[in-house]
Order: C-alpha cells, then sequence, then structure tokens
C-alpha cells in the first residue's frame, strides 16, 4: 500500500490561481466564436496529426484532411530521411495530388496534366513546361511547418509559425513526451467517432473527474475508493497554454476476477518489455489546443479532437504500443486494452451530445466550474486569450490599412 | 467445422467457435455488439477458467507459427476480452452502451496487421 495516498486531498487549491467567475456559454456553440478560434488557434498552432512509427520507413508517406482547414496535408519522408509537410495541392491549377491514405512513393505525380513533383516538394518536371510563363523553381508544393515531438507529427498550419515546436511545448512538456513509450513506439490501435459537440464540450469531458462515479460507475471502479470517491488526480500542473494531471493510485482497486487476469498478463507484458517504472506512468500531458496523452504504459492512450464545426467534431483515438504483437499474452493484453478505453469513452458521448444540447439555444449565458474542474478553465482561458488577442490584432492591422 | 478445429484440451470450447472464433478487431468488436446476453454468458462462463491455460498454451510459440487450430483458439481469446467486458464491467448497462459503441469505429489494430 502506498501509505502517501491514505488521507488523500484532491489539489483543489491548485486552480485557485484562475479565480471562480462563470464562464460564457457562446464560446462553445456561437458559429462566430469558433471562425476566431479556428483563425486564432487551429490555423497556427502546433497540431499533432499522427506519429512518425506511420512513415517509418523513408519513402513512405500519409494523407490527412483537416476539415476545419478545408485542407488536406502531406506529411513525407523523403529518401534523404527528412520528414517534410505539405499542402496536396498540385501548383499548377490546384488539383489534390494523392487519394490515398498512406502509402510509398519517391514523387508526387497529379492526374490531371502530369505534374511531377519529388519527395522534397520541388517541381521535377512537367509535360510543356516551357508555354508556361514561370520559373520551374517557383513551382514547388506549398510547404507546410511539420516537427517530431515524442515520437509525435505536429504541423503548423501558419505559414510563417511564431514559435518553434519546441517553444511552444516549453521544456518540462517537451522532455515529459520524449521519456513515454510513445517516443519508441512502433505500432498503435485506433478508433475513430464524430459527435455533435464543440471541440471543447467534447475535450472537456476527458478533463474532469467529476463525472466518474456517475457516468462510469463500472469501469471506472477501479478508481474509485471511500477516501477519493470521485476518483480525483493527485496533482495539477500548468505549463503556458498545457497542462498535465497526475492519476491518483488507488491502494485497494476493486477488479473484477477476468479484469484482474487481464490486468495480470498486461503487467508481465509491460514488465518483460521494461516498459514499467516510467517517470511519468501516471501524469496526463494536456497539450493545447486539444490533445491529451495519458503516460501509463498499460492505457496509453492519446486523445486528439479535432474542430468539424462550432458545434461537431471527431476524436481520433490512439493506444500506442512499443513493438509488434509478438506472443499471445501480448495480442491479448492489447485487444483487452482497446475494447477497455473503447468502453470508457463510449459511455461518454451521450452526456457530451446532451450537454451541447442543452447549451446550444443559448438559454443558459453563464456555465460554472467548479475547483476540481480547474483544467477546463485554463483551457477556456487560454482559448479566449487567443482568441482577444487576435481580434486585437487584427483591429491593429485594420487601423493600419 | 471439423470436431476438432481447437488444439487438445480446449474441446469445451468447440461449441463457440462458429460464434467467436473471429479474424479482426473490429469484426469482434462488433459480434460482441450482435450478440445476445445469454450468448455472451455462455461464452464467458466456458472460457472462465480456460482463459490462462490457452494462453500460456498459445505462448510456447510465436504468433507467426501459429496452426490454424491455434489461430482460432487465439481469436476466441481475443472475442473473449471483449465479451468479458461485456459480462464483468458491463453488464445491465451492455444493451445501452452498444448503441454508442457503434459511433466509436475501430480503424487500426495491431492484430489485424499480420
Amino acid at each position: 500500500m502506498n501509505i502517501e495516498t491514505l488521507g488523500f486531498k484532491p489539489p483543489e487549491d491548485l486552480t485557485a490561481w484562475m479565480g471562480n467567475d462563470p464562464i460564457p456559454t457562446a464560446p462553445y456553440y456561437d458559429p462566430e466564436y469558433y471562425e476566431l478560434e479556428r483563425k486564432a488557434i487551429f490555423m497556427r498552432s502546433w497540431l499533432v496529426i499522427g506519429h512518425k512509427c506511420e512513415i517509418a520507413e523513408p519513402g513512405s508517406f500519409i494523407r490527412r484532411e483537416l476539415e476545419f482547414a478545408r485542407a488536406s496535408i502531406l506529411i513525407v519522408h523523403g529518401k534523404d530521411g527528412v520528414i517534410r509537410a505539405f499542402h496536396n495541392v498540385c501548383t499548377h491549377r490546384g488539383t489534390q495530388l494523392v487519394d490515398e491514405d498512406c502509402g510509398q512513393a519517391s514523387s508526387f505525380l497529379c492526374p490531371y496534366h502530369r505534374w511531377n513533383f519529388g519527395y522534397d516538394g520541388q517541381l521535377r518536371a512537367a509535360p510543356e513546361l516551357d508555354r508556361f510563363s514561370v520559373r520551374k523553381e517557383e513551382l514547388g508544393l506549398i510547404k507546410v511547418a511539420v516537427d517530431v515531438c515524442g515520437g509525435l507529427l505536429f504541423i503548423n498550419l501558419d505559414p510563417s509559425p511564431q514559435q518553434t515546436l519546441q517553444e511552444f511545448l516549453g521544456t518540462f512538456i517537451a522532455e515529459g513526451l520524449e521519456q513515454l513509450p510513445v517516443a519508441r513506439a512502433t505500432t498503435f490501435s485506433e478508433y475513430v467517432y464524430e459527435i455533435d459537440a464543440n471541440w471543447k464540450m467534447t475535450y472537456d469531458n476527458f478533463q474532469e473527474n467529476y463525472h466518474l462515479r456517475f457516468i462510469h460507475p463500472s469501469s471506472g471502479l477501479a478508481t474509485f475508493s471511500p477516501e477519493n470517491p470521485y476518483g480525483y488526480p493527485d496533482n495539477y500542473g500548468f505549463y503556458g497554454p498545457h497542462r498535465t494531471q497526475t492519476i491518483w493510485s488507488n491502494p485497494t482497486p476493486t477488479i473484477k476476477p477476468v479484469q484482474g487476469e487481464m490486468f495480470q498478463k498486461t503487467f508481465e507484458v509491460l514488465m518483460k518489455d521494461g516498459l514499467l517504472g516510467g517517470k511519468h506512468e501516471r501524469d496526463y500531458f494536456a497539450i493545447f489546443p486539444s490533445f491529451f496523452i495519458l503516460g501509463a504504459p498499460s492505457t496509453h492512450f492519446s486523445h486528439m479532437v479535432y474542430p468539424l464545426s462550432a458545434t461537431k467534431s471527431r476524436g481520433v483515438i490512439r493506444l500506442y504500443w512499443v513493438g509488434e504483437d509478438d506472443s499471445a499474452a501480448k495480442r491479448l493484453a492489447r485487444e483487452y486494452g482497446m475494447a477497455t478505453a473503447r468502453d470508457i469513452h463510449t459511455e461518454d458521448v451521450d452526456v457530451i451530445t446532451r450537454g451541447q444540447k442543452g447549451l446550444n439555444s443559448g438559454a443558459l449565458k453563464v456555465m460554472h466550474f467548479q475547483a476540481l474542474e480547474g483544467l477546463c478553465r485554463h483551457l477556456y482561458l487560454n482559448v479566449n486569450a487567443m482568441v482577444e488577442a487576435y481580434k486585437a490584432e487584427q483591429q491593429q492591422a485594420g487601423a493600419k490599412a | 467445422m471439423s470436431s476438432h478445429s481447437l488444439p487438445a484440451g480446449f474441446e469445451a470450447l468447440e461449441p463457440f467457435v462458429a460464434r467467436w472464433a473471429i479474424a479482426g478487431s473490429a469484426n469482434r468488436a462488433q459480434a460482441r455488439s450482435d450478440s445476445t446476453a445469454e450468448e455472451r454468458q455462455a461464452f464467458f462462463d466456458a472460457a472462465r477458467d480456460l482463459l490462462t491455460p490457452a494462453i500460456s498454451y498459445l505462448d510456447q510459440k510465436p504468433l507467426a507459427d501459429f496452426t490454424d487450430s491455434e489461430k482460432r483458439l487465439m481469436d476466441l481469446m481475443l472475442s473473449y476480452a471483449h465479451v468479458a467486458l461485456a459480462v464483468e464491467i458491463q453488464g445491465e448497462a451492455e444493451p445501452k452502451h452498444a448503441r454508442f459503441r457503434q459511433r466509436m469505429i475501430i480503424t487500426r489494430s495491431p492484430a489485424d496487421v499480420s
């Protein structure tokens, strides 16, 4: 038994600095506010778009559709070993070059007029190029900033990002990610859902444990105990727009028999692979605006919420694994791990959707976050500060013009 | 299906092969959602004491070397992971959540790669 958890006290004091003002609801349903968020945040922040294991081999690529940007992005691991990202757009007349989700390619050929681009984005050849009055060197693919941290691929749609990825993440978060199994992951399980809810409504559900006892009474059972009935975290951390929480370790979890056998097999597999005992295995890293990953090697899942409209979003959940399945026990542990996480996320869908339906009329003008919903407040405060800064920037630019 | 479709020692699971020895994580998850509570309970009870012996048996060789009967046993146990969650964790809440679970579309699983 971990003596430190006796007499558990949740970290409510750590959110007091943010105040306790009511939060306006309009940012959670209003299309005009969403449009500001889109421009102020999603079009110029570093965003998780995948993992380097998806393009492990030089010569491989993935394509990602980003509806909020109306953009299709190619992330290419060049034959020269460099990872680059481009808009999936022929520089001739805009035709999308690639419609496969992923693949191997040493060049990208436009299906329309056969313009041919190298893995470095340069235009290699185009039929009748001499009939154009533009130089070949000016016709490379439109670059998108891309970088890697903790094995995760991040892109930034701003043509001139204001910060590098490292600056954006800060030392603590960047170093933390590098220490997680995801940094060494070679494969993953994935499930995806679309939901009629604002991206913050969706994301916030996973930032607070206040709902656990009511929405996850069975699947969350192992989290609850008399001293911590809501399964609240042990600690919070705030790092610029990002945040962390430390999962409380329940000394007396209630475990069902088969669940216990599955946990035992998972534990043995992780032990064998040397994946237990990491510095951050109880830490949850929330990276602004809408990504988080849980450090626990047994349920090492990430969740990225992509906005689709003011009241619609898509969640992509991945469980990252180090090494391919090489034994029955490992395969079973991974299947059970994915199915468990999927069950828990399923339980949240209904309440998130109902929350959004309740807000959409605008009848409720403000909502309230308690001290232990402080991570939700932190997200809103950061979003709103960026939206306000963007508005001021636009006004200034307008005044100059 | 022959009457010896599983490795020796696992004959008790033969009646469940047709329903639950399924390739693909998404297909196994779907079978859980499509099944009745009685079907899940029967499989859960029958395999309850065979889970650990089955995995110990299968762990004797690499996945890539599995015979057809061993693959079948593996797929049965992978379905058991889904069924155990339904029976043991969700219980009576299973039908309610099955509807929403359909929305969580499994797009990739390491069990589907090889």
